[in-house]
């Protein structure tokens, strides 16, 4: 059935009336919660429902996307009470069935939290998700991202139908360019901007392209919008397709995201269907179609220039921006290239209005950022703040802190590889595009990764480099060949081999990336060491002076030792991997340091401080 | 005609025009080593960065490759700034670094006062500074036998897969093009080995001595409608077979 | 404008082939002396008269200029020859195979070199001392 404007109202209010105090049971089935037998929860789910006499019209069960918190999953939810189940297993089907017709909560499938001890039955309550402003990931882990009718029930499409009833393209654009939004790719170049350039361009066809390429290592954002909301992707493109003046489009996905290409190719199916997208949308004139484009999964594909030439079928490097790609981009024709966190954030604007999208936010950056929060924090996972939050509300509020009693922040890594690494006393910058390039890092698509004290900064530094040496495309010389010594220098420091001559070595690679390379990437290639060398430079030159890693890390440069405060409980002859330590039970034990490998294992179990990290001489 | 500054000299040029042809031109040099006019500039090798500045840029300046970026009206260019030849000296550095042997890359650091490198040197043996120009020679201009292949610092130029190419032709225009010698060929008498594969050379109809490549000739043929066979005549017996039919010729 | 021509007279010609000397002078390579890009052909039998100058007729429709796949061959419009411009040229040698009268000639590892009448004076008008070679 094609809907039209007249008929999509109608359409949308039946939908939405579903939804009036609906009950309905939804298992997160995202790739993490999959991984971990989401499908099956699903499966016993139903077969359980099917047992106690449930039918569709009693309750509903809805597979949805991923809710951003996979270390808690499987994840099922109750509607519409709220209720939030983590860590289901198949066993548990019975239970969450049976307490549904009493109309009760499992008790023990309920989060606990770690403070009070308190079980918390409502998602709302849970301070993971109360501290969120969740827009751009407003229907993921709500609808069924293969079903477009729970999509529209949800509000996807209310804006493109307004959009064309009432508004000309013009008026789209002014909406885009009010609202100040920023590409959430990582340039946070002005969408607006982007926009009406390509609008003006002489050219046909005009083709509007989204980046799905997401290449940061323990970056999801991306992945978990287009698996679980796929329609707010395509209803983002195609307004910009009718500000534009465009009728092709492309998502370009990374091979390593099946799932969210199934998705998406579902959604463009049924978008089709319905008269959402293809020839004539919605009846009128404007037609507008959008291929799937998979991409290799190299990370340099996520630039804007070689994404666009991988889409050609050309190798996939970069090319000078002095002439922009809304003039000259995907086969020279004036093209639009957005992130899919951007184009989600555009039906919001359209429909509420650019007005209440910009009272969010900071100045020059508006509305919210979704982050995805790893490394040395409690609760990793999707997070969506507004823009402004401290990174301190960030990881301390809302990802819980540091794990571990003893553990103290040491540093936090924003915007992928490139990225800088900000110490503590940073953690009360608010988060924008802004103030993050400020002081040395970038906002990048929104990857955070956080560093406690057993981290070491040299080594993290080194982590970076050597990622992005394997990604660096190879094409332009500072980028390939500046990488290449600069993690030659970094692990000579590792390894102990450092000379204080090679701190200016490092700045000198650093000026000639950040001055010579030809993209973004290379450009940016820097940032990690730069940062951790303004930031951090003590531990440089412990490295380098004292031969010491005082995470622990290095193992050329560090000896681990068991002191007098030990009780003899023997947890950690348990964990060493290489059965180097020694001692009777409430006895000091002692570590053979010819056997140890300085894996830190001792070091992290020890409930009594009683391990020493100490210099490579002791 | 728009008009623009270079090294402190006003310049006309065409707009969009880029900006090494225009110094080229007006006499200014720049260097290059990934440059050749005769495929689209690619931008790789870095080594004719410039500054650019405008009026209205309030005292802000970038560095951009002079090969490919667009004149614009009023645009300053400076292309002796401390800041450019720095940089041009860094990238002769890691070059060095990367082909110690190269005589083009040893000479043009010298002029660029670069006398004690610090950098960890790779193989002597080495000669491809990964330019492109061979593979934009042959992908643009010929067959397309040859492409970069991997990535980063692996990332080298071959044949697809590394496997002996259907298409390619033999002309070693690839070869003949590259700024520091790095692609190897052999030709003894009647072959021609590139790339891993060995071409007959057609011997000329008329001597034996060799012609070209029969694919080569066939490609040609095929663009300029001439007949294969008519490629199979060595200069020589050319132009002595022109000699004989003047000699035909009344006067 | 009347474009002026490279006129050959080969029955004055006493095939003494100053005119290749002269050449090669005018196009040196590294400052040593180039190909010819002309050629004096004496008659077998030393017959007065029947020697032979083979040089680039400029042809309207060339051989060479369709077979460059980088666009490296251009007519001058001052003289109206076709010269090679170096810095397109992929050295391919497609145009040496396509003349048909040998006049395309190559050089191991250079340019492939042609007659461009020395940019409107040639050197082997002025060296030529039967005076079979005008330009006019």
């Amino acid at each position: 059935m094609k809907l039209t404007l007249d008929t999509f109202h109608k359409f949308q209010k039946e939908q939405a009336a579903r939804l009036e105090g609906r009950k309905a049971i939804t298992v997160c089935c995202g790739t993490s919660c999959r991984a971990k037998g989401g499908l099956d929860v699903a499966s016993a789910i139903q077969t359980k429902l099917k047992d106690a006499g449930l039918d569709e019209n009693a309750v509903e069960l809805t597979q949805t996307g991923c809710h951003g918190w996979c270390e808690m999953g499987p994840i099922v939810t109750v509607e519409p009470e709220g209720t939030f189940y983590q860590q289901v297993k198949v066993e548990d089907a019975d239970a969450i069935v049976a307490s549904y017709t009493k109309g009760n909560a499992e008790e023990k499938l309920l989060y606990r939290d770690p403070t009070t001890r308190q079980r918390v039955a409502s998602y709302h309550a849970i301070p993971f998700y109360a501290g969120q402003t969740r827009w751009a990931l407003r229907n993921v882990g709500r609808v069924d991202p293969a079903n477009i009718n729970d999509s529209i029930a949800r509000g996807s499409y209310v804006a493109l139908n307004r959009a064309l009833t009432s508004m000309t393209p013009e008026g789209v654009l002014n909406e885009v360019a009010e609202a100040k939004l920023r590409g959430r790719g990582g340039g946070g170049f002005d969408a607006g901007r982007k926009w009406r350039s390509a609008a003006k361009a002489p050219g046909f066809p005009k083709y509007i392209i989204c980046n799905g390429d997401e290449g940061d290592p323990g970056a999801f954002m991306d992945r978990t919008i287009m698996e679980g909301d796929p329609h707010g992707v395509l209803e983002g493109m195609i307004l910009a397709a009718f500000a534009v003046g465009s009728n092709q489009g492309y998502i370009y996905v990374r091979q390593e995201y099946p799932l969210a290409v199934e998705h998406l190719r579902q959604a463009i199916k049924d978008a089709h269907a319905m008269g959402l997208l293809g020839d004539n949308i919605l009846g009128t004139e404007f037609s507008f179609d959008v291929r799937i484009a998979r991409g290799g999964g190299a990370f340099v594909c996520g630039e804007s220039s070689a994404l666009m030439r991988s889409i050609e079928g050309k190798v996939g490097e970069p090319r000078a921006k002095y002439v922009h790609a809304t003039d000259k981009g995907l086969n020279d024709k004036p093209t639009v290239l957005n992130n899919v966190e951007t184009y989600v954030n555009v039906p919001l604007i359209v429909e509420k209005g650019s007005q209440w999208f910009a009272n969010t936010g900071t100045d020059k950056s508006k509305g919210t950022k979704a982050f995805s929060v790893v490394g040395k924090v409690l609760h990793s996972g999707l997070i969506e703040v507004p823009m402004g939050t401290t990174l301190r509300e960030l990881i301390f509020d809302i990802a819980g802190g540091i794990p571990g009693k003893n553990r103290q922040f040491k540093a936090v890594q924003t915007g992928g590889p490139s990225g800088g690494c900000l110490p503590e006393k940073m953690l009360d910058l608010p988060v924008d595009f802004d103030s993050l390039a400020d002081n040395g890092s970038m906002m990048g698509s929104g990857g955070l990764i956080v560093m406690d004290d057993r981290n070491c900064i040299v080594d993290v530094a080194r982590y970076f480099v050597h990622f992005l040496v394997e990604e660096s495309c190879g094409k332009c010389v500072p980028c390939r060949e500046g990488l290449r010594h600069l993690l030659d220098v970094l692990e000579r420091i590792t390894q102990g081999k450092g000379k204080m001559s090679d701190l200016d070595t490092i700045e000198r690679l650093c000026d000639v990336l950040e001055n010579g390379s030809l993209c973004a990437l290379g450009k940016s290639a820097a940032n990690p060491v730069r940062s951790t060398l303004r930031y951090f430079r003590k531990e440089y030159e412990e490295h380098i002076n004292e031969h010491f890693c005082k995470a622990g890390v290095c193992p050329a440069l560090c000896t681990y030792k068991i002191n007098d405060q030990c009780t003899g409980c023997t947890l950690c002859a348990k964990v060493c991997p290489t059965h180097c330590i020694s001692g009777s039970r409430k006895e000091k034990h002692v570590i053979d340091q010819a056997k140890c490998i300085q894996c830190g294992s001792c070091f992290d179990v020890c409930n009594f401080n009683a391990i020493d990290i100490l210099g490579s001489n002791g | 005609m728009i008009e623009l500054t270079i090294d402190g000299k006003r310049v006309q040029a065409r707009k969009g025009e880029h900006l090494l042809a225009i110094a080229r031109r007006e006499g200014v040099e720049i260097p290059t080593l990934c440059h050749h006019e005769a495929v689209e500039p690619s931008g790789a090798c870095r080594m004719c960065m410039v500054e650019v500045t405008r009026p209205d840029w309030e005292g802000w300046s970038k560095l951009v490759t002079a090969c490919n970026f667009p004149a614009e009206e009023d645009l300053i260019v400076r292309t002796r700034t401390d800041k450019v030849m720095q940089t041009r000296k860094e990238i002769l550095e890691l070059l060095i670094a990367r082909t110690p042997g190269s005589q083009l890359i040893a000479e043009m650091a010298r002029e660029y006062g670069l006398d004690h490198p610090t950098l960890t040197v790779g193989e002597l043996s080495e000669k491809c500074i990964l330019c492109d120009i061979c593979t934009r020679v042959c992908q643009n201009l010929v067959t397309g036998a040859i492409s970069r292949i991997n990535r980063g610092v692996e990332k080298e130029v071959n044949t697809p897969f590394a496997e002996v190419s259907d298409v390619c032709i033999g002309c070693l225009a690839c070869a003949k093009s590259c700024p520091t010698d790095a692609i190897e060929f052999k030709q003894v008498g009647l072959e021609r080995t590139i790339w891993g594969r060995t071409f007959d050379l057609v011997p000329c109809t008329q001597c034996g001595a060799p012609t070209l490549p029969k694919e080569q000739a066939e490609w040609l043929s095929e663009r300029t409608g001439m007949k294969v066979e008519e490629y199979f005549v060595c200069v020589k017996c050319k132009a002595a077979q022109t000699a004989r039919t003047y000699e035909n010729i009344a006067w | 404008m009347e474009k002026k021509l490279l006129h050959v007279y080969p029955q004055r010609c006493t095939a003494c082939r100053n005119c290749e000397i002269a050449c090669s002078f005018a196009h040196p390579i590294d400052g040593k002396a180039g190909v010819a890009r002309i050629k004096a052909f004496g008659d077998k039998e030393g017959r007065v008269g029947h020697n032979q100058i083979v040089v680039c007729m400029q042809c309207e429709d060339a051989a060479c200029v369709s077979a460059c796949p980088a666009n490296a061959l251009w007519r001058n419009p001052d003289t109206g020859a076709i010269y090679l411009l170096e810095e397109r040229c992929i050295r391919c040698h497609s145009c040496v195979a396509a003349c048909p009268f040998g006049n395309m000639r190559p050089q191991a590892d250079e340019f492939p070199s042609k007659c461009d009448v020395c940019g409107g004076d040639p050197a082997c008008v002025k060296f030529c001392p039967a005076n079979a070679l005008e330009y006019k």
